[in-house]
Order: structure tokens, then C-alpha cells, then sequence
């Protein structure tokens, strides 16, 4: 099996990897460059857990192959805190209470980040709409809507 | 009293989640996080593709020739039955299979593709035999046994196998005269239910990794809500002792019973057995889960109930047929709570009850959320309903007649506790305005409302136990070490909170040592139940006090003053009295310097307690009765407001309203987030949730066709409420409320749906499809 | 074993340099080789052993494959390989042809329809593809490219069986062309699952109308199913009855059970046969009395 090296940049950083064609870029992240924070519920693009930013859009990363990643700007749930602040959304997960096992949980936030930036202020439909890929549960997801919520007004005033 | 500021105590009040911070970073370490070197090997399982087969040969032969696989085992590397109530399996299977997944053979190989394609090559010659696929079946006289040696099986002693039978546990009610007592019923309602097998569906799937030494000391890492249980049942069916095992679980992604007990563990440790020194993992695909993890047992329940014509419930029996599987890890004890729980919140003179643990050739029953309740409650809940409407009473006013109250004697004849059932009942009916007759929102749409109640004890040994530390820092922060698991549920935090109001030091200054470690934590029975607040809650204030007492003892000596007279408040230790204060800091380590310079005195200061239920009697075998069948009983009702569209038979929750005792909430915002998600949760498994078994096979098994709620299913309102009657032994008067708030989900959702169209369904879940087909042959909406 | 692999299996991954290249690799080992888009299908299918590739070769990257135009003249022409949410985006497409807006949404979820594409919804030729019945009624052409060059084949000839297309031997699908909207139209896509969003359909009905002066009722209906036969299917008879008109209450009720009458559905894990069809006669009816009620106020 054919071996490809490539680089992208994950979390701001540059990385250069030797991939095989099969490797999903979960696998990648997870396993190659330690960034756990991105879980793996199904492996088959129904859970969401492993929701990452691609190029600021979100995939499932294990339905992506890492090679697919190249050039690519990857941003992981342990990319999202800037200057030691958290994201809007971390804190109004946190605030809220909208996180149990917090499984989903980074794969949610990403999701929530992603859906923020191309809708500052979405509606409750739209946000229950944006999250359907991601399963959570725990929570019954009345908590996480309402954080992003509060997310989208507090990201406003920023 | 001296002057001083009172300090607000953290009990009751909004306290945000100790472990919120690590998970929203991605910081917190869940099983399959843990990195292990280039020594790590990784196993698969090779597992039976028939419901009930001999095995009559293994040929392990072409997978060993195998580039990078390591070792093979089976069966033959397994001695002792392993089981929590009833040790009735083998690590892997020795001379049978039982279940389509039923573990044959472990293939350990440097990599999961190249263990995989072992697997592929390991020959199985099979004998088959005729499966037992239904409960009612399994109990028929000439069923093929699937257990022949169940009468050889090591059992509990509160649970009743019959041998040369599929019946791993029968358990009675014989109250009062049940058959004398349908003669004076004004109305008897007799209905027979169905429960499906569904599935916990935690987001995170389970993961093992377990690595023995050369000398035969085993650690595992696993995803495990019963590090403890698991180290013991472990070390018991490998003929070692617990000293010898150590369990090591750091956060659980969701368990909801499903990682209760052992599972999929005992494969890793025995495929860990073949290559000592290495690490191996075993990882379950979303659709091993399936397959292979816990599902919830099915049920079929028959149900007869007679009332007088005033209202007043007379008699009920009730027989239980559990689909429990292939094994019974819980379901034995399933059957039992059933059984003593078998009336629903209800007091009624005439009780008779039969719950039968069947054996079938099905994935293997579990332990989830709610531990026999929601499926009991779904019939219970509609009969109860079914009553009223024939003596044409209203269904809250009709429960509020029978429901338990304080000393109510229960099915088991025992006398209920103080408990807030009957508010909770109005007031979940109040929330979603149930006398209020609402319009639907299109011509093709029903309007209904439906209210359901339940009861649950935490279902375990009368004598399952906690117990907790507490370790100062020199800075007088503090670590403490619990055996509880924080599946989500809050424990953690609720653990901080207690030890904080406890001691009198802010709750920021303390941590909960984890991962939970049986090499180091402190025992706890297993995170199951609903019983940390309670039970562990009530070893952290033991070891709280503890620690508490020491200081004060020390400093008291220190001053030459009575501790009485001393108190901790937000960290120093103050005196009524002298009004003299001393940081914590330091003194709880290095201890105080005497006044002369003689020395010193103190030490490093660790609290420790524990708590272990003493009261709980055992019940008459024949007859179910006993003084104090369980700890307590938690008490709940919910209230929907639905609308269903008549054409398609879609289900739409518009408002549900969830009211629970739970005695005392610690954390009241935890506490409904717990209600929230227990909506969500039994509206999933109403309206969607059925793993369907074809011969044995599980055929939707992935979230494609096994759907679970999504954002999109969520109710358009969840109303939680909190009653707090408080619980004699609970600490503040707290009690359980994690598994019970799906419990009454699916029956009040029935009722609903049987208010907006006039017709029942008996067997869950309610698809689209299968009310429509119900309102087809009714006729039509009305 | 029933189950599927923990992993993807081993494949090398090829970035092709020129369609000419594909074509070639797809014509001499056609079974070893795959386009691969989005994977959001393949990956799945390769994990559960369906089909087992050794080459997949990255077509998305070829020119044109992610590209979306537009031009009144021409209408709309869409790459193989542009993601579904990329179509639903576009301020083009939410503009003259908000029915594909529809149906585009209506798949799973949103970080998937990142990565699924409309080429691979259609290539799959799965009865529950969802773009399909929105291509049919719209009357796609869909631009196949071979050895020989390009080859147009219209959308209601594409899908033969359950997963198999009217694609030759060393055939990729490169583009899909759709003709401007009749002026005054009004689409709907309806579709119906398990639970509220994202499901599979259990039923999938995609609903045109527009006036035309050639139809006896001087609208034209235009009607496409989805989950209700072995492929996505034109509900033809039923468009008779409304294109005939009047159009009433009564025609589209007779269109709705024309439509259910058509349909071959049958018993899977998502749905018995007989719901299906109850569904398409209710979906369909709905769809009309939507349409109908917006090209008449729109007309």
C-alpha cells in the first residue's frame, strides 16, 4: 500500500506527516499527532464525535482520509481556546451545564463553532438543525441549544 | 454565638460541573485516549455467527502461521464461570455458543487489520441446535435448554435458578388473596405488553486494554462503570486473588448500564494471558455494540388489574417473561426488582406476581437505565390508565387515590417511606395545564395528554457498599479519592459539594483524585443504581467528618480549648469562643509546633468513611414479603402534551413535564439536567428504538437504522421539576434521580397518544408506522 | 462474519492527473478501481465488505468535478463531485432552484453533506437517493465521461437497479446539467423518515409545477419518488392525470393514489411496503396542494 507524505496545518500548526492511502484523518489526529480530544463513536459519519474543521468547515473526520488533509487547515476542539481564553461556545457549554459525559462533546462544540461563524445568530431550528450529526446521549441537547444560544449573543459583543 | 459571617454552604445551590472545564477542551481522558508505546498489541474476537450451536472444533492453525499474530485463544484458556449473580458463562465460549456474537476465539496481533484478517482464518466447525428465539417459548417444557449445567452454576442467594429449566431466576409475590378479591372489582382490565430489546447506545463504545505481568498480576483500562465489581469477578473466575488485579477507568463517555459489570473486559485480560508483557487492546465497533455489548432485556408482561367502583385498586398480578439472553450478568436481579417493584407506585391489598428470567438465544441482557422499571412501568402505567377511563375517573385524580404515600404498605408488605409522589403528580399536571383541552395545530392533527408515575429502588445486594478519603495538600487544598465512576451524571461535582460543606473550605480547593484506580481508590460496589449521591455521598461526609474531627482535635489541643467550641469556615479553623483563627494551611500536613518547643504535634491529616445499607432484609422465598425489601424507593411522575398527525402517525412532543422526589437536591441544576436527559432518552427508545433480531441477528445494528433521538427530536418544552421529600439516610435527605427519569417516559407518551386518538398500543416503540397502522384499522382519527 | 471491518481496508489512493486517466483506469480493472468523492457511501460500503477496491482514484480533483455555474441561457451545471451543502449554498441555486436546496438538506447531517456529493448520490443509484427525484423532474442530463470522450445521458435512464447506473466500463460521471426553470414554477421536496431530520427515506416525493399553455390544464406537473422502487421513479401517470386537469381537490387526490399505485416498495429494517405506499399518497398530496396553491398566486 502506497505511503504519501503530506502537510497541513492542525491547530495553527505545521505538520508533516507519512500517511498510508487507508488512513482516516481521525486516525491521523488521534493516533499520530495525540490530539484525542477528537473521539471516535462509530467510525461511519452517523455519530459526530469526531466532527472536525476542515479548511473551517466541518467533517467527520472518520469518514475523511488523512491524505485528503493535504494543505488542508485542520482545527481540533484543542484549537479552539485563543490567548488562553476559551471559545464562546466552550464557556457557554461549561456555563450551561451542557455536557455530561462530554463524549460528543468536542464534536459538538465544532459543530456549534462552525454553524456561529456562518450564522452569527442563528435560530433554535437552525441550531437544532446543525447539530443532527452530532449524537449525544446524556444531555437531551435542551442544554447545548441554549448555550449556543447564549454563545451566539455572547460571541456578538466580543 | 461569636460573631462571624455565615458562609454560603455549596448544597442546593447552582454549582457549575467540576469536570465541565476538562471536557469542552478535550482534556479529559477517556479509555481509548490512553497511549501505550510500541508495545501495545490489539485484539479481536472471532464470535459465533449462530444463536445456539455446539462447538465441536477450533483450527486456530492458519491464523498462528499469520505474520504479526501473536498468540490465539479460546476457550480451552478459560477455567472458571464467570457472572455477578450467577456465574453462568466462560470468558470464551467452551463447548457452546448462544448467541450471535458469543465470543469463540481471540486473536492478538501488532495490528487491528492484521488481527482481523487472523480472525478470518480460524476454522469453526459447528454443530447446530434449535435456538430458543422468544421467552414464552424458553419456558415451555420441551424447550431446547440452553443452560444444561445451569444447576451446577455458583448463584447469589437472592436468586432462584431453576436447573433442567431456561428460568435463571423466579421471583414471587403472594399477597393478600388475588384470585377472592376479582370478585368484588367493579372493573378488571387484563392486557398483555411487549418490550423490545434496544440498546444503551452510549456515544463512546466500550474499550479494554489489559496487560499481565510475568508474574501474573493483571491491570486493566477500561471504560467501566464497575472498576471494582470488575476486579473481583475477574480475579474470581481466573482463580486469583483481587490483590492481583488491578482496575484502572478513567472517564466513562456514557454507560446507562451498559458498562456495568463485565462485558467485554474479561476478553482483553484473557487474550493479555497469552502474551505477558504486552499491552492489548480490545476496541468494539458501533456495530460490535450491537451486537455484542448489553442490550436491554425484552419483556413480555401480562397484566391484570381490578378496582372498585369508588376507584379504590384491589388486586393486580402481574407475570414477567424477561428475554434475558444467552447470559445473565443483571438480568437475574432485573427479574427480582420487577417482582417486588411489580405493582408501580401503587398500594393495593391483593398482590400476585410471577417474574421469570428466561433464557433465550439472544445478545445478552443488561443492566440499563431504569433496571426493569421502564419496561414494567409501560404496561403498568397503561393499565392504570385503561382502569380509570372505564370507571370514566380522571387519570390524575384516579392516581392520586392509589398512589403510595407514607406508610403505605407495598407489594413486598413493606411500609413505604415519607416520599413526595402526589406532588409530583400535580404538579407535572399543573405544568402542562392537563385540564386544559388544547387545539391541534392542523385539521390532520391530534391534540392528547398523558401522565405516567413510577417508583424505583436502587436493585442491588442489600449490602453494597462505599467508601471515600479525604487527603489534605500542604496548601490545604485537597484530593479525594472516591471509587464512583462519573459516567456523566455528575457525581464528581456532586462529591466536591458534599466534602466542601462538610469540611467548610471552598469547593475550588478540592479535586477528585482520578482516574479511579482499585489500586488506590477506596471501594464502591459499582456506579450503578442511582446510588452515589446516596450511598457514596454519604462515605465523603463520613470521611469529611473524619478529617474535620482530626483538625479540630489537633487544633483544639493547640489553644487549650474544647473543639466543640471550633468550627471550619472557608478554610480557617475559628473559635466561638476565643475567636481566634488559623489557616488551614500547613497545620493539616507539618501539624502544629507546641507552644514550650517541646516538639510538635499533628500529622498529615486523611479522612476516611464509608457507608454500607444494614437494614435491608431478605424476602420469603414463596411469598415476596419481607420487613425492608429495599433501601428506599425514588418516586416520579411525567405529564406530555403531543401532538400526532393523523396521516403520516408522527409523533410530535410538544411539552413534558418531569417531576421527581429526590429528597434533597445537592445540585439542583444537575438534577434537571438528569430530568432533561432522561426525557430525551425514553422518548428515543418510545418513539424510535428497537433493536430488531431476525433468527438472533441483530439486522439495524448501526445508528443508520438504529436511530436514536437527535437535536432535531428533542420535546419543544422539558419542564423539570423538584420535590424533595427528604430520605431519612440520605445525605441532606438525598436520594437517586439518574435512571428514573425515563422510567415513566414511554407509558405517559402511550397515554397521550391513547387521549388524542382513542386507541392503544401495546408493544413499544410507537414509529410513525406502526400508529398509523393502529389509527387504520380503528378507522380513522375521530 | 456479519460484521463490519473496525477498519478501512487497504487501497492505494491515486490522484488522477487527467480524465483521460481515469478512464483508462477504470476500463482496465474496473473492479479494482473506484472513483472516490466524498466516500461518505464508499467508505462504508468497503468497511462492510460489499465491494473491496485496491486503487481509489481522488476525482473530485479533477477540473470542473467541484465546479457550480450558472447562466439563463444555459441553467445550471453542476460538477460530480460538488458537496451537497456547496449546493445548497449557492446563491444560484437557492435563488432559481430552491427545490435541490431541499433535498440537498434533507440528507443526514451537516458535516456529512460536506463531504457527500451530488455524483455520488446519484452514482450510488440507491432507491433512496435523495437528489434523484428533484434530477428527475427537473430533467437532468447527466455528462458521463469515457475513453471515447463525453456521452449525455438523460437522468430517467441513469439508474437501472438498486446500486447500479447506466455508467459503461471506464465511465465517470462528471457533470449534471440542468435546463433553466420554466418561468413560474414552484418545487417541493418532501420526504419522510424515521425520525424528524436526516433519516433515510422511508418515502421521498419531489413535487413541480409551472404553467404551460400546451397543457390541457395549462400547467404542467411534474412528480419523482424516491425508497418506493427498486430506483427512483417519475410518478408519469399521475402527471397525466394533472396535466390533463382541471386541477382540484379531486385530480390531486386521484394523482396521489395514480402515484401510490406505482410504486413497488418494499418490506426493509425502515419501513413494511405498505406504509410506503400510504406515504406517497399522503406526501405526494401534500406536495401538489403546496404547489399547486404557490404557482397559482405565483401565476
Amino acid at each position: 500500500m502506497a505511503k504519501h507524505i503530506i502537510s497541513l496545518t492542525v491547530n495553527g500548526v505545521r505538520e508533516y506527516v507519512e500517511v498510508p492511502s487507508n488512513m482516516t484523518l481521525l486516525t491521523l489526529l488521534r493516533e499520530r499527532l495525540g490530539l484525542t480530544g477528537t473521539k471516535d463513536g462509530c467510525s461511519a459519519g452517523e455519530c459526530g464525535a469526531c466532527t472536525v474543521l476542515m479548511n473551517f468547515e466541518p467533517v467527520n473526520a472518520c469518514l475523511t482520509l488523512a491524505v485528503e488533509a493535504e494543505d488542508a487547515v485542520i482545527l481540533t476542539v484543542e484549537g479552539l481556546p485563543q490567548d488562553g481564553r476559551l471559545d464562546p461556545v466552550q464557556q457557554a457549554i461549561i456555563d450551561h451545564g451542557a455536557t455530561q459525559c462530554g463524549f460528543c462533546t468536542p464534536g459538538v462544540i465544532l459543530s456549534a463553532r462552525a454553524l456561529l461563524d456562518r450564522n452569527p445568530s442563528p435560530s433554535e431550528w437552525e441550531i437544532k438543525d446543525a447539530l443532527r450529526g452530532n449524537l449525544c446521549r446524556c444531555t437531551g441537547y435542551t442544554r447545548i441549544i441554549r448555550a449556543i444560544q447564549d454563545a451566539a449573543v455572547g460571541g456578538a459583543d466580543d | 454565638m461569636t460573631e462571624h459571617h455565615e458562609v454560603p454552604s455549596p448544597i442546593g445551590e447552582k454549582v457549575k460541573r467540576v469536570d465541565a472545564l476538562d471536557k469542552v477542551t478535550g482534556e479529559a481522558v477517556f479509555a481509548d485516549d490512553l497511549k501505550f508505546g510500541s508495545d501495545l498489541l490489539h485484539g479481536r474476537v472471532v464470535r459465533s455467527v449462530h444463536p445456539h450451536a455446539l462447538i465441536k472444533g477450533i483450527d486456530s492453525s492458519k491464523a498462528l502461521t499469520l505474520p504479526g499474530v501473536k498468540a490465539v485463544v479460546t476457550g480451552e484458556d478459560t477455567t472458571n464461570r464467570i457472572g455477578l449473580y450467577l456465574k453462568d458463562r466462560y470468558t470464551f465460549c467452551r463447548d457452546r455458543v448462544r448467541y450471535v456474537g458469543d465470543p469463540v476465539a481471540g486473536v492478538i496481533a501488532t495490528s487491528v487489520e492484521i488481527a482481523e484478517t487472523g480472525c478470518d482464518l480460524i476454522d469453526i466447525e459447528y454443530q447446530f441446535l434449535e435456538p430458543v428465539l422468544d421467552p414464552l417459548q424458553g419456558i415451555q417444557e420441551r424447550a431446547p435448554l440452553i443452560h444444561p449445567d445451569l444447576g451446577e452454576y455458583p448463584v447469589a442467594d437472592f436468586i432462584f435458578p431453576k436447573p433442567g429449566t431456561n428460568i435463571s431466576n423466579h421471583f414471587k409475590v403472594r399477597k393478600g388473596d388475588v384470585e377472592a378479591a376479582w370478585s368484588n372489582c367493579e372493573v378488571i382490565i387484563e392486557k398483555s405488553f411487549h418490550v423490545p430489546h434496544i440498546q444503551h447506545a452510549p456515544i463512546e463504545p466500550h474499550v479494554a486494554v489489559a496487560q499481565v505481568d510475568h508474574t501474573g498480576r493483571i491491570t486493566l483500562w477500561g471504560s467501566s462503570q464497575s472498576p471494582f465489581a470488575q476486579r473481583n469477578l475477574i480475579a474470581e473466575s481466573l482463580g486469583i486473588s483481587q490483590r492481583d488485579v488491578r482496575v484502572i477507568s478513567p472517564y466513562v463517555g456514557g454507560g446507562f448500564g451498559s458498562k456495568a459489570g463485565v462485558s467485554m473486559e474479561a476478553l482483553a485480560v484473557v487474550m493479555a494471558q497469552a502474551v505477558p508483557g504486552h499491552p492489548v487492546k480490545v476496541r468494539l465497533t458501533r456495530e460490535e455494540e450491537f451486537f455484542c455489548a448489553f442490550v436491554r432485556q425484552g419483556l413480555v408482561a401480562k397484566i391484570k388489574v381490578g378496582a372498585t367502583k369508588d376507584g379504590k385498586l384491589l388486586a393486580m398480578k402481574t407475570e414477567y417473561y424477561w428475554d434475558a439472553g444467552a447470559y445473565t450478568e443483571y438480568g437475574v436481579n432485573i427479574t427480582r426488582a420487577a417482582g417486588y417493584s411489580s405493582t408501580g407506585p401503587y398500594e393495593i391489598p391483593n398482590v400476585w406476581c410471577d417474574s421469570y428470567c428466561v433464557y433465550t438465544n439472544h445478545p445478552v441482557g443488561g443492566p440499563m437505565r431504569g433496571f426493569g422499571m421502564p419496561e414494567i412501568h409501560w404496561g403498568i402505567e397503561q393499565v392504570m390508565d385503561m382502569v380509570a377511563e372505564e370507571l370514566q375517573m380522571d387519570k390524575v385524580d384516579f392516581r392520586l387515590l392509589n398512589c403510595l404515600r407514607a406508610g403505605s404498605i407495598t407489594a413486598t408488605g413493606s411500609e413505604m417511606h415519607p416520599t413526595g409522589l402526589t406532588e409530583c403528580i400535580t404538579q407535572s399536571a399543573q405544568a402542562i395545564q392537563w385540564s386544559t383541552e388544547e387545539t391541534a395545530s392542523a385539521p390532520h392533527k391530534r391534540r392528547g395528554k398523558g401522565i405516567a408515575i413510577m417508583w424505583k429502588a436502587p436493585a442491588m445486594p442489600p449490602n453494597a457498599g462505599s467508601s471515600a478519603w479525604i487527603r489534605f495538600n500542604e496548601d490545604a487544598t485537597i484530593s479525594i479519592g472516591i471509587g464512583g465512576q462519573e459516567l456523566g451524571q455528575g457525581s464528581h461535582t456532586v462529591a466536591t459539594q458534599m466534602a466542601a460543606a462538610t469540611l467548610g473550605v471552598p469547593m475550588e480547593w478540592i479535586h477528585i483524585s482520578g482516574p479511579i484506580d482499585t489500586e488506590y481508590s477506596p471501594y464502591e460496589w459499582q456506579t450503578v443504581a442511582s446510588r452515589l449521591t446516596w450511598s457514596m455521598g454519604n462515605a465523603i461526609v463520613e470521611a469529611a467528618k473524619d478529617a474535620r474531627g482530626q483538625i479540630l482535635d489537633l487544633v483544639a489541643e493547640h489553644w487549650g480549648e474544647d473543639s466543640q467550641n471550633l468550627d471550619i469556615k472557608e478554610g480557617l479553623v475559628i473559635s466561638y469562643r476565643s475567636e481566634q483563627t488559623l489557616p488551614l494551611q500547613n497545620l493539616v500536613v507539618y501539624g502544629l509546633p507546641k507552644a514550650d518547643g517541646s516538639g510538635w504535634r499533628g500529622g498529615p491529616i486523611i479522612g476516611h468513611g464509608n457507608f454500607m445499607p444494614t437494614y435491608v432484609t431478605s424476602l420469603d422465598y414463596e411469598t415476596g414479603q419481607g420487613e425492608r425489601a429495599v433501601v428506599h424507593f425514588t418516586t416520579g411522575c411525567q405529564a406530555v402534551d403531543l401532538e400526532v398527525d393523523t396521516e403520516t402517525g408522527q409523533i410530535t412532543l410538544l411539552r413534558v413535564a418531569s417531576a421527581f422526589d429526590v429528597g434533597k437536591a445537592i445540585n439542583p441544576d444537575q438534577v434537571r439536567a438528569q430530568m432533561e436527559g432522561g426525557v430525551v432518552q425514553g422518548a428515543s427508545t418510545t418513539l424510535f428504538e428497537h433493536l430488531k433480531l431476525e433468527d438472533g441477528v441483530p439486522v439495524n445494528p448501526s445508528f443508520v437504522d438504529y436511530r436514536i433521538a437527535s437535536s432535531v427530536d428533542a420535546p419543544a418544552e422539558i419542564i423539570p421539576i423538584i420535590v424533595e421529600v427528604p430520605q431519612d439516610d440520605g445525605p441532606w435527605g438525598a436520594r437517586g434521580i439518574g435512571e428514573h427519569s425515563m422510567v415513566p417516559t414511554a407509558p405517559a407518551i402511550a397515554n397521550a397518544l391513547a387521549d388524542a386518538l382513542n386507541l392503544r398500543i401495546l408493544d413499544l416503540p410507537l414509529t410513525a408506522e406502526k400508529v398509523f397502522f393502529a389509527l387504520q384499522e380503528k378507522g380513522g382519527a375521530t | 462474519m456479519i460484521l463490519p471491518l473496525p477498519d478501512l481496508p487497504s487501497f492505494d489512493y491515486i490522484r488522477p492527473k487527467s480524465y483521460q486517466q481515469v478512464s483508462e483506469l477504470l476500463h482496465q480493472q474496473s473492479e479494482d478501481v473506484r472513483p472516490f468523492m466524498g466516500g461518505t457511501d464508499l467508505f462504508v460500503q468497503m468497511r462492510d465488505q460489499i465491494i473491496a477496491p485496491k486503487i481509489l482514484v481522488d476525482v473530485k480533483l479533477l477540473p470542473g468535478m467541484i465546479s457550480i455555474e450558472y447562466d439563463h441561457e444555459v441553467g445550471l451545471h453542476l460538477g460530480a463531485a460538488v458537496n451537497l451543502n456547496a449546493i445548497a449554498k449557492h446563491p444560484e441555486v437557492i435563488e432559481y432552484y430552491p427545490l435541490l436546496v431541499e433535498a440537498a438538506n434533507s440528507v443526514a447531517s451537516y458535516q456529512l453533506r460536506n463531504r457527500a456529493t451530488i455524483g455520488g448520490n446519484l452514482c450510488n443509484a440507491s432507491p433512496a437517493a435523495d437528489m434523484a427525484p428533484s434530477l428527475l423532474i427537473l430533467e437532468a442530463k447527466l455528462i458521463a465521461v469515457g475513453l471515447n470522450g463525453e456521452r449525455v445521458i438523460p437522468v430517467n435512464e441513469f439508474f437501472r437497479a438498486p446500486g447500479e447506473n447506466a455508467l459503461e466500463r471506464g465511465e465517470l460521471l462528471k457533470r449534471i446539467e440542468i435546463k433553466p426553470p420554466p418561468e413560474g414554477w414552484f418545487g417541493k421536496y418532501l420526504k419522510l423518515g424515521r425520525n424528524a431530520e436526516g433519516d433515510l427515506a422511508i418515502a421521498g416525493v419531489a413535487v413541480l409545477g409551472f404553467p404551460d399553455q400546451t397543457a390541457e390544464s395549462g400547467y404542467r406537473f411534474r412528480i419523482a419518488l424516491s425508497s418506493v422502487a427498486p430506483t427512483p421513479i417519475q410518478a408519469l401517470k399521475a402527471e397525466e392525470i394533472l396535466n390533463q386537469g382541471p386541477i382540484s381537490e379531486e385530480s390531486i387526490e386521484a394523482a396521489a393514489i395514480t402515484s401510490r399505485d406505482a410504486c413497488q416498495p418494499i418490506d426493509d429494517v425502515r419501513a413494511s411496503g405498505n406504509y410506503r405506499k400510504a406515504m406517497v399518497e399522503v406526501l405526494i398530496r401534500r406536495g401538489l396542494e403546496e404547489v399547486w396553491s404557490a404557482i397559482q398566486v405565483g401565476g
